[in-house]
């Protein structure tokens, strides 16, 4: 005999709308349905209506946290359609902010994962920590949330003297404070026993289900955009790129930690080796873009970002299509919440495990992910709905 | 010879007339067209044979009176593979049974273009609202999103 248990659309696991609906024996889940369609916003039909510089700013409201990667993308496809190329600055402090902002992006996820485990102090350090990166992110870019930095053709900003001395300085202390926590987390048994063997995600589920980011390498899988597909001058920046085989919840927390560091470093080698000249090519603000498709891709704070237009020789796109990370993440949800032979998963295992994709709702939107295996439920209209009730209000007449 | 011009190849030898083009769009991007019946077999040839097996993303594109389904495999290189179908008729195979990642992609050209991908496990609407209108496909060039249809509240269908 199994319950269904809902939680959601409006839970404290996730602050975004989201609906699982658990199918529960006792305490174990059986079955599991994902609804995120309650936010949709038409944002690439929207794109399709605008000039390449007004959509600009449109793709950067995609998701907040990620915005540095939004526009980076949405930068390097339209500049693919042109045939040009960002200056060789330009290219450096598109890194140095898209990294800040993978930091900024990973301190927030650990802060909340931490907080949906329970533990709150944690969660209080790494945001206060976080704010120090925004502090970076606003002397940078001159925005502390939607930075708005990366344009067509390059960079909105230089980077002064003052400024990069004051980010190494804030380098030096978020290192510092990251190999503390990485301290804390692993001898914390709570912690540990929360995570560990928790939401195991094999490599070959991950890549099948095509999951992307963090999530993905934490199952073991080497995938990078940086590395496999660099987009911004990556080949020439040496970076680790951090895997963890574990396969579960403590391996994501482990990879983003990591992935930290790493970022810090990257910054540092960016810094070190700036290129000087412009930071920007003069591109005018309205264009025709040539007619053909440009694809480009960029790893997100979340995962790989996809961005792939069609120019029909407009001033805008004729087709454009996102395809945001967490909608690439969302399938393996259903499959790390599902019990099967020897995997147990529990109800206090969900803030765990749905909190491991790092989704976010806003960006992937708008998604219903129902038991194929069962076809249990059927999804009615509105109509269906009435006509139903119309139906049995008659009979009871 | 690169690494694109490679893969190229192997796919033009393995399917000659099959494909109806196949160019290189740039460093680590191909672009091949296929027809309809051709496409799934494509897939599951770059997929299992070439190795390339990593879904990233799958689009739908509305040309007039055709609608174009890519398909974006590769970790690295990026292979899109387009077929073209009718618009009155915009039938496909699915893919899911070679690529289980495809799953939501594919719904979500179905709920926002019409694409009705055959063998689809579960092809119901994704990111519209259960009340949209049926028959109206927002991404539709003939959609105009100047005069959008009451979301809510408003009479349905």
């Amino acid at each position: 005999m199994s319950f269904e248990i809902s939680i959601g659309p409006q839970h404290p696991i996730h602050v975004e709308p989201l609906m699982l609906r658990l199918s529960v024996e006792g305490e174990l889940i059986v079955d599991v349905d994902v609804d995120v369609s309650y936010i949709h916003r038409g944002i690439e039909k929207a794109l399709e209506a605008r000039p390449y510089i007004q959509g600009l700013y449109l793709v950067e409201r995609i998701c907040g946290i990620c915005n540095a990667a939004h526009s980076l993308c949405y930068c390097l496809n339209v500049e693919q359609l042109l045939g040009k190329e960002a200056p060789p600055r330009a290219k450096y402090l598109r890194i140095v902010v898209e990294e800040l902002s993978r930091i900024h992006s990973h301190l927030l996820w650990l802060g909340h994962y931490f907080h949906t485990l329970g533990f709150e102090t944690l969660f209080m350090y790494f945001w206060r920590d976080r704010e120090r990166i925004m502090d970076m992110l606003e002397l940078i870019t001159g925005n502390r949330v939607t930075t708005s930095y990366n344009t067509i053709g390059g960079v909105r900003r230089d980077l002064t003297p003052e400024a990069e001395q004051r980010l190494r300085r804030t380098l030096d202390y978020i290192e510092e404070r990251m190999r503390y926590y990485e301290k804390v987390i692993d001898s914390e048994p709570t912690i540990l026993a929360r995570t560990q063997g928790v939401g195991i995600l094999k490599p070959s589920d991950a890549v099948r289900l095509g999951v992307v980011g963090p999530h993905l390498r934490a199952s073991g899988v080497k995938h990078d955009v940086r590395l496999d597909d660099p987009y911004s001058g990556h080949d020439e920046i040496p970076f680790n790129v951090i895997t963890w085989d574990t396969c579960d919840c403590y391996a994501r927390v482990k990879v983003r930690i990591r992935e930290v560091y790493e970022s810090v470093n990257i910054i540092r080698y960016a810094l070190d080796h700036m290129p000087s000249g412009d930071y920007r090519l003069k591109i005018p603000p309205f264009f025709k873009a040539p007619p053909g498709e440009s694809l480009s891709r960029v790893e997100a704070p979340r995962g790989e970002l996809v961005h792939y237009s069609i120019s029909d020789g407009g001033d805008r796109p004729y087709r454009y299509k996102v395809r945001t990370p967490t909608l690439a993440n969302l399938l393996s949800v259903v499959e790390m919440l599902r019990s099967r032979d020897g995997y147990e998963v529990y109800i206090a295992d969900v803030p765990a495990i749905l909190g491991g994709i790092d989704p976010c709702i806003c960006c992937s939107a708008r998604v219903m992910v129902t038991d194929e295996a069962r076809r249990r439920r059927t999804i009615m209209t509105l109509e269906d709905v009435i006509k139903i009730s119309r139906e049995r209000g008659a009979k009871r007449r | 010879m690169s690494d694109e011009e490679d893969i190229l190849r192997k796919i033009t030898e393995k399917f000659g007339e099959g494909v109806l083009e196949a160019r290189v769009l740039g460093r680590r991007r191909i672009s091949i067209l296929v027809p309809p019946d051709a496409y799934k077999n494509v897939v599951k040839y770059v997929a299992q044979d070439l190795g390339l097996e990593f879904l990233s993303c799958l689009s739908g594109v509305d040309y007039g009176d055709s609608l174009e389904v890519v398909a974006h495999l590769g970790f690295s290189t990026q292979i899109l593979i387009k077929t073209r179908v009718p618009k009155d008729n915009p039938v496909i195979d699915s893919i899911t049974d070679i690529l289980p990642a495809a799953n939501l992609y594919e719904r979500e050209a179905h709920d926002l273009l019409g694409i009705i991908f055959r063998g689809h496990p579960n092809l119901g609407r994704v990111f519209l609202p259960e009340d949209w209108p049926k028959g109206i496909y927002p991404l539709r060039k003939d959609y105009a999103p100047e005069h959008p249809k009451p979301l809510r509240g408003g009479e349905v269908g």
